[in-house]
């Protein structure tokens, strides 16, 4: 079994192909072109190094959201592209779920943060003691202080001091946190600290094996947050 | 030889899909409008027009295929409109027809809108001889343009402000008629006697091509804050003074173009074509003129994507294929 995975949720554009348990190929770019540009020309080139036809992928996965809304459209449209042209199902998965699995049997406690601009983030918190993550409480856009009140609280409940934040809104708001939680906030390496398109393959193999599929034609993306025009108008969900 | 071309097209507030033969023979046409979403907002929301455009592209372009009759095997090439227009919307129907044609192992072609609507006439009006001046106006667009032949244009004068559409639309707000404004304002002009207000005829006697609409927006908010205080507030005829400034330039600009160029046809093209006034003013001057005047059917004047399968016709041809790091433009 075959499967594709691409990811322009964040800044980040990523693609990964798996064969069975195998990863065969990886890229990623966090340079600053726009996704339109990188995402497509990944795919082309990740396929060529293995000598495949996007036809011959027998599973396509996308990062779900949140993050940019114009960079999550251009993943999912492409992966919509991609599974209609090859007639092969489709799985969307979290964002926030995607960075938690860059660690796995780990103690600490894991919160994932992506930078929502308008001084927020949109995170989650995961529970990463076994191979695959547990996401604990729901996926939210706030304030970073509002996620550290919330990290605080699953701290407590599950009875860990210690804890670890992946993703580019640790970066944006690193004194922030530094300074609320001092050195039970431990750093990952750098290779562990953005999206990897593996990760998000690996997760969706899991779907996979269960044939646990989401429709192709009508998956929308996690946005969170309404557009603006919505917020004022108070009209909700369309 | 038998070409046949997917097109799509998400530049503004509609995800549509068709499947056109040859440039000439549509074999399908799915358009998904949001207009009575964006109807709630008195205009187009570009954020809520690119979401709605992602959870529909799958079904449009599935039941174009469907509706056509062919296999995703029988389509040549996929085009899509990649300029002018809502960046976020663009990037949609470009992100998806990218990985469509990949996966497929077929060429993909991009389209300017504007000449997406040119080629809507050409579709039904295959009698058309050049050269050609051909008014593109919408809710994005005021512009006009002079072709030489069917491949062969150049841009000679555009809005420098409001699209005529975009005028429609905040003068239907700013009168409480509706939306969309173009319908609203010609349902109200008909009850309605143009000459009892006076609004100017912006730019007309100027000897380029160019047009601007927002002068017009607030004439229109001037004298009406006027007439209130007076107590002749007739929103009837403020709308039939409105639309009669506004085709008057339309077609004074268009007429003076097609004499300058010697222009042997007129064409109109874009959802404001559909105008009941323009149409009729445009006709009758150009019967004066002695250059026929051509638009196409209302299904056509609208933002849709055989058009743009027709214009990719003769890229294809040329072999003029889009690489897979094209980007998409929200202007010329």
């Amino acid at each position: 079994m075959y499967i594709l995975a691409i990811d322009s949720a964040t800044p980040v554009a990523g693609a990964a192909l798996l064969r069975d348990e195998v990863l065969i190929a990886e890229a990623f770019a966090n340079v600053g072109l726009t996704h339109s540009e990188t995402l497509m020309p990944m795919v082309d080139r990740i396929l060529k190094d293995t000598s495949l036809k996007a036809r011959d992928v027998d599973v396509f996965a996308v990062t779900i959201g949140p993050g940019s809304f114009t960079g999550l459209r251009i993943g999912l449209a492409a992966a919509k592209g991609l599974a209609l042209a090859a007639d092969k199902p489709l799985i969307g998965i979290s964002t926030l779920e995607v960075l938690a699995h860059n660690l796995s049997f780990s103690p600490l406690l894991v919160g994932t943060v992506l930078d929502a601009r308008k001084g927020e983030i949109y995170g989650a918190c995961f529970d990463v003691s076994q191979a695959y993550p547990q996401r604990l409480g729901e996926e939210m856009a706030c304030s970073p202080e509002s996620f550290c009140h919330h990290m605080d609280s699953l701290l407590e409940a599950t009875g860990r001091s210690d804890l670890v934040l992946l993703g580019d809104g640790f970066i944006t708001y690193r004194q922030q946190f530094a300074q609320h939680w001092g050195p039970k906030l431990k750093t990952v390496p750098l290779h562990q600290q953005l999206p990897r398109a593996a990760s998000l393959a690996s997760l969706a193999r899991q779907r996979a094996l269960q044939d646990d599929y989401d429709d192709r034609l009508l998956l929308r993306p996690t946005y969170i947050r309404l557009s603006e025009a919505q917020n004022r108008l108070g009209v909700g969900d369309l | 030889m038998t070409v046949n071309i997917l097109g799509i097209e998400t530049s503004c507030d509609e995800t549509a899909a068709a499947v056109v033969q040859n440039g000439r023979h549509i074999l399908s046409n799915v358009v998904n409008s949001q207009i009575d979403i964006h109807r709630l907002f008195g205009g187009v929301v570009p954020e809520v027009a690119s979401r709605k455009h992602v959870e529909n592209i799958g079904l449009v372009v599935e039941q174009a295929i469907k509706d056509s009759g062919l296999s995703y095997a029988d389509l040549d090439a996929v085009a899509v409109t990649n300029r002018p227009g809502l960046i976020g919307a663009l990037l949609v129907g470009l992100s998806f027809a990218k990985a469509f044609a990949f996966t497929l192992d077929k060429p993909l072609i991009t389209v300017n809108h504007l000449y997406g609507h040119i080629y809507a006439n050409l579709l039904e009006h295959p009698q058309l001889e050049f050269p050609v001046v051909c008014l593109v106006v919408s809710g994005g667009h005021t512009s006009l343009l002079l072709m030489h032949s069917e491949s062969e244009y150049e841009l000679i004068g555009e809005t420098l402000d409001d699209a005529a559409g975009e005028a429609f639309d905040k003068v239907a707000r700013f009168l409480g008629l509706g939306y969309p404004g173009g319908p609203a304002v010609q349902k109200a002009a008909a009850a309605g006697q143009p000459g009892r207000f006076s609004l100017p005829r912006v730019f007309l006697h100027r000897d380029d091509f160019d047009f601007s609409f927002s002068g017009l927006k607030t004439a229109v908010m001037n004298e009406w804050r006027k007439a209130q205080q007076q107590g002749e507030a007739n929103v009837y005829d403020m709308a039939a003074e409105f639309q009669n400034a506004l085709v008057e330039v339309l077609v004074g600009k268009t007429m003076q173009a097609a004499e300058k160029y010697n222009a042997r046809s007129v064409i109109m093209a874009g959802g404001v074509a559909a105008n009941s006034l323009l149409r009729e003013l445009m006709t009758r001057r150009g019967q004066e003129l002695g250059k026929p005047v051509y638009y196409p059917s209302l299904p056509l004047c609208t933002d849709n994507a055989a058009m743009i399968a027709a214009a990719a016709y003769p890229l294809y041809l040329q072999g003029q294929f889009a690489p897979l790091n094209v980007n998409a433009q929200a202007s010329l």
